[in-house]
């Protein structure tokens, strides 16, 4: 058996990515078909955000990933030896 | 050092982001490939799974620019190009989702090895002390 820790963890990704997923699929997908004067759309935001948010978000991990790498890189980088 | 199939969690998310991306690809292939088979003596090439997939993907995207941009003319109601202009976001968020909750999944029904911990930390040492002695720096 996993950890507490551990399950803690792994149900607590699921259970994001799954509000994640129903979110965005009512946000892309439900939305157009419901009446502009619904309740409903005040819940969420205009559509262009639907797109410009994972793009920026997208944009940020690839900045983390280059950034992480760059500071490995440069903490292990060796001078040349001088004969 | 003893030989044992240890997985390692890090390989085994890295499995599932593998794994994850194989079904989806699968999805995809599966519905493809009975036309490429039809497709492939037709060209009278050698259709590598590239090949296949590059195709397959440029069908999907020129599908997705005629509705988008309406170079047809096809006229459809706008909900349907609502609907259709963020899809290829939308199917990139979908699967990242379906990746973390894979990941997610494993991490939580994954079964804690002591015994095979406690080897692996014995291993690391030797391997540690085993370098040291050759010079390298920790």
């Amino acid at each position: 058996q996993a950890t507490g820790a551990d399950q803690a963890v792994g149900f607590g990704l699921v259970g994001f990515s799954l509000l994640l997923f129903t979110y965005y699929t009512i946000w892309v997908i439900v939305l157009p078909f419901v009446d502009s004067d619904h309740v409903v759309h005040s819940y969420f935001l205009p559509r262009e955000y639907s797109v410009i948010l994972p793009g920026v978000a997208a944009l940020i991990l690839l900045l983390v990933v280059g950034t992480f790498i760059g500071v490995v890189t440069w903490k292990n980088r060796k001078p040349r030896k001088v004969d | 050092m003893s030989h044992h199939t240890f997985r390692h969690r890090g390989v085994i998310k890295v499995r599932c982001l593998v794994e994850s991306g194989e079904l989806a690809l699968c999805a995809a292939g599966g519905f493809c490939h009975f036309y490429f088979t039809l497709l492939c003596p037709i060209i009278l090439c050698t259709m590598t799974k590239l090949l296949e997939w590059v195709f397959g993907v440029s069908l999907i995207g020129i599908a997705w620019g005629l509705v988008t941009f309406d170079l047809l003319d096809l006229q459809l109601p706008p909900r349907y190009k609502e609907v259709a202009w963020p899809m290829p976001i939308y199917l990139l968020v979908v699967f990242g989702c379906y990746s973390l909750a894979t990941v997610g999944y494993r991490v939580a029904t994954f079964n804690d090895c002591e015994d095979a911990a406690q080897e692996l930390q014995a291993q690391i040492k030797q391997a540690k002390d085993d370098l040291k002695k050759k010079g390298l720096k920790m």
